[in-house]
């Protein structure tokens, strides 16, 4: 009888289990055991981004001319540079602006071409012309051709680095979610929340947006990946981030100097960036295939 | 098929002429006075003037902008301010080494792509699938400047088997075309894998196989023949990225191509060579994705209908 019983809440919950996009998304990205070690190694790197500073032997700016250029050794796992300065504690530390300047170019970016592409999808006409026509025009630059000119208006600098690729970044989501809200405008669901007097703005974000938000997830995964690579090969052209600020592209770009003597200020920092921009990619990867229909169990 | 290729030719010329006026007004908001710079940090306020009316730059902004069209319309890019010299001949003397890298990292990029994408397409779920997406997502991941240093550190440096700078010969193209090209390699890979595993479901595999083909056949003759399609897309749309993507390697390099002139004019506010250049990027950009729409229709029947 409580045998019974038991079976019987069981498939109670099973039924009230409902199946989200996003629910299904979770239950089949789990799968992924690539895709998750990804995220663990991305929440580390977030981990050191909080409290890198606070760990490291060494402080980001702490000369030591008795040590320079050394190799790695016990001490300084890394080296040092050509002021004595720790490797890794710089490394470490450099951390935090990659992750901050990946994360907020593209979260602009994400916003900014999310509502363009709800407008541009919901509305037609003019609207979406003016939309697209912009998105066709941003589109007509090579991307690191479209940030270097955007740089060379804004002066350089991280801050401008990070308008500069958020700038890039927005058509593709532009695009993206217009799409979604063309199929999605004409559904039953759409029209039954019309019919029952619901305003513009409440479809839009309440019954269109949810429905392109998985492939939201997976281009903002595989953009911040990218947008890190293009923001160090910006403080690379020296065009980004300025000395002493431990970026990683900087951090390579200064390394260049001592490249036939000391190739561990070269190795590591490019290393790092890597490392990050290859776990970014694997997530982005598990979340698409998470989110393909057509890859079954 | 001529009327398709008319019609998108046709549909190209707002985004030029959207780009054109974009990339005019654009330049004139990078801040610094062209003048004062020409002119130099001593000159007074008279000459400074003098050198604004010599480059045309006291005319209002739409003067400025009819006299620039009409400029580009006869192939006169300006001078340039840097070099005192026609921004065209600056362009023109560097431009063969961009595109001679460009062609050459595409080249190998596409050869090692598809072979690897076919390899793993064809083996989808085994180990060499494993290995050949590893191997691609890392190439995606790999910051093109890093392995530029590593490639110069190896082959340069500890092997002595290549010169490290500059351009000129065959070997001068080598260290920057690897370095150029390895993500390219592994995006085209990525795509030619998941056509294959697209074609491979298709019962025209297993008709040629039932038919008793040589593998060989069935993958190339059969499989490989129709995932083309995505394959030439993906490499005409890389091949645009490539040219973009070659300014980072020229500065690795020290490379005297069309990258180098766009760092060296920004450090130094050029207009007319910032101006020219972003438009020339831009122009190839386009001309790159008409060109590959075209073969698009060209390759896949379907599309000419519509």
């Amino acid at each position: 009888m409580i045998g019974k019983k038991k079976a019987a809440s069981a498939e109670l919950n099973e039924k009230t289990d409902i199946k989200t996009p996003v629910s299904e998304m979770i239950r089949k990205f789990k799968k992924q055991k690539n895709a998750v070690v990804a995220l663990f190694f991305i929440l580390f790197l977030v981990f050191l981004a909080f409290f890198g500073e606070a760990l490291v032997p060494f402080k980001i700016n702490e000369y030591d001319y008795n040590a320079i250029l050394q190799g790695p050794s016990g001490a300084h796992w890394f080296g040092t540079d050509e002021f004595g300065r720790d490797l890794f504690s710089r490394i470490i530390c450099g951390t935090k602006i990659s992750l901050a300047v990946g994360l907020s170019a593209v979260s602009v970016g994400a916003v900014c071409g999310t509502i363009l592409g709800l407008l541009g999808g919901y509305y037609r006409g003019i609207v979406d012309s003016i939309i697209m026509r912009i998105c066709d025009t941003l589109f007509a630059f090579p991307g690191i051709i479209l940030a270097i000119a955007i740089v060379a208006i804004l002066g350089s600098g991280i801050g401008n680095v990070v308008i500069a690729v958020a700038v890039f970044s927005t058509p593709t989501f532009a695009r993206l979610v217009r799409g979604r809200t063309l199929a999605l405008k004409n559904s039953v669901f759409v029209q039954a929340a019309r019919n029952l007097g619901a305003s513009d703005a409440r479809i839009l974000f309440r019954h269109i947006l949810p429905g392109a938000v998985p492939e939201i997830i997976v281009q903002f995964t595989m953009s911040v990946g990218s947008s890190i690579l293009t923001a160090s090969s910006l403080s690379f052209l020296g065009m980004g981030a300025q000395p002493p600020t431990p970026e990683w592209g900087l951090l390579l770009s200064n390394g260049r100097n001592y490249m036939l003597t000391s190739m561990h200020c070269t190795l590591f920092p490019g290393l790092a960036i890597f490392l990050t921009v290859l776990s970014f990619n694997i997530l982005g990867d598990g979340l698409r295939d998470a989110l393909d229909p057509k890859l079954s169990d | 098929m001529l009327r398709y290729t008319l019609k998108r030719i046709v549909g190209v010329i707002p985004t030029l002429i959207i780009v054109v006026t974009f990339v005019f007004f654009f330049v004139r908001m990078i801040p610094g006075d062209p003048a004062r710079l020409v002119a130099g940090e001593q000159a007074t306020l008279d000459q400074v003037e003098a050198v604004r009316e010599q480059l045309g730059l006291n005319q209002s902004i739409p003067v400025q902008y009819a006299k620039y069209v009409g400029g580009l319309l006869r192939g006169d890019l300006g001078m340039s301010l840097r070099t005192k010299r026609p921004v065209i001949t600056e362009i023109g003397a560097r431009y063969a080494n961009t595109m001679s890298l460009t062609v050459a990292a595409l080249v190998w990029s596409t050869i090692v792509g598809v072979l690897l994408g076919v390899w793993s397409g064809k083996n989808r779920g085994k180990w060499q699938d494993f290995t050949g997406m590893t191997l691609a997502v890392s190439g995606i991941s790999l910051p093109g400047f890093w392995v530029g240093f590593l490639l110069i550190m190896l082959f340069a440096v500890k092997l002595r088997w290549l010169p490290t700078t500059g351009a000129g010969s065959w070997k001068n193209l080598v260290l920057p075309a690897i370095s150029l090209g390895t993500s390219i390699a592994a995006i085209i890979a990525r795509f030619t894998r998941s056509s294959i595993v697209e074609v491979m479901k298709e019962d025209y595999i297993r008709t040629a196989r039932a038919k008793g083909l040589k593998e060989k056949t069935v993958t190339w003759g059969h499989a490989f023949r129709n995932s083309m399609i995505s394959v030439v897309t993906v490499v005409g749309l890389q091949f645009g990225f490539l040219l973009g993507g070659s300014v980072v390697t020229e500065a690795v390099f020290a490379f005297p191509g069309l990258g180098q002139l766009l760092i060296e004019s920004v450090n130094y506010r050029d207009y007319p060579a910032i101006q020219s250049l972003i438009l020339l990027f831009s122009l190839q950009f386009i001309i790159i994705n008409l060109v590959v729409d075209i073969l698009y229709a060209v390759l896949n029947p379907e599309i000419k209908l519509s």
